[in-house]
């Protein structure tokens, strides 16, 4: 499973409740591929990544997060 | 689903009806002729069929690319180690250097078959079902 979470779903429905097919259209992607993205299933390219950020008139930070797992973490800090 | 998908699942059925012709006219007429029955992979042509509306983005070129690949690898693993097998079994078994030229064709019949359903299978596994995330198409 990917480490990159993101708030894509919730953003769409901030923005006027704009559908996964308007996004898809507006980032020049499937409507498939959003779903995967909101099901956590994919992670974009980080150009798809920016083209969505942009979409939203958001920072790409608040569009993706990335979770370290914990284990990694330990040896990291280690 | 989208046409990838379909052909997928268009050339699974092909498979399907192939395997079901070979035991039907395995049944009839013996099945040591029933291996024509795989001819009907032919139908395969029929995919184009399925006409993509949008163009591919970035995750169906990656989808695509690992479909391939994995369908390239094990059609390439069946057909050295199906070729290799049967020549070291008659070899070493038999005391033959020769490989009947019915059994090279089964393998590269095998071969192909495999390729198309490994990329078919990759392609189902590869894009997984999320409907539940899917959302009703404004009217």
């Amino acid at each position: 499973m990917p480490e990159i979470g993101n708030c894509i779903r919730r953003l769409r429905f901030d923005h006027d409740e704009m559908t996964q097919e308007a996004l898809a259209e507006k980032v020049g992607c499937t409507r498939q591929t959003i779903i995967a993205l909101e099901a956590g299933k994919y992670t974009p390219s980080l150009a798809l990544a920016f083209k969505l950020a942009r979409a939203f008139g958001r920072k790409i930070e608040d569009v993706f997060q990335y979770e370290i797992p914990a284990s990694r973490e330990e040896g990291i800090q280690t | 689903m989208n046409a990838e998908q379909k052909r997928a699942w268009f050339v699974l059925g092909v498979f399907g009806v192939c395997c079901i012709a070979y035991v039907v006219w395995g049944l009839i007429l013996g099945f040591q002729g029933a291996w024509g029955a795989f001819g009907l992979f032919i139908l395969t042509g029929f995919t184009c069929i399925f006409r993509q509306r949008e163009k591919p983005d970035e995750r169906d070129s990656m989808i695509q690319n690992r479909a391939s690949m994995f369908a390239g690898l094990s059609s390439v693993c069946v057909f050295v180690f199906g070729c290799m097998g049967i020549w070291f079994v008659n070899f070493a078994v038999y005391q033959q250097e020769q490989v009947s030229i019915q059994l090279f064709a089964r393998i590269t019949l095998l071969g192909g078959i495999v390729f198309f359903l490994t990329h078919s299978l990759s392609i189902l596994i590869l894009y997984g079902r999320h409907a539940e995330h899917a959302e009703a198409d404004d009217a």
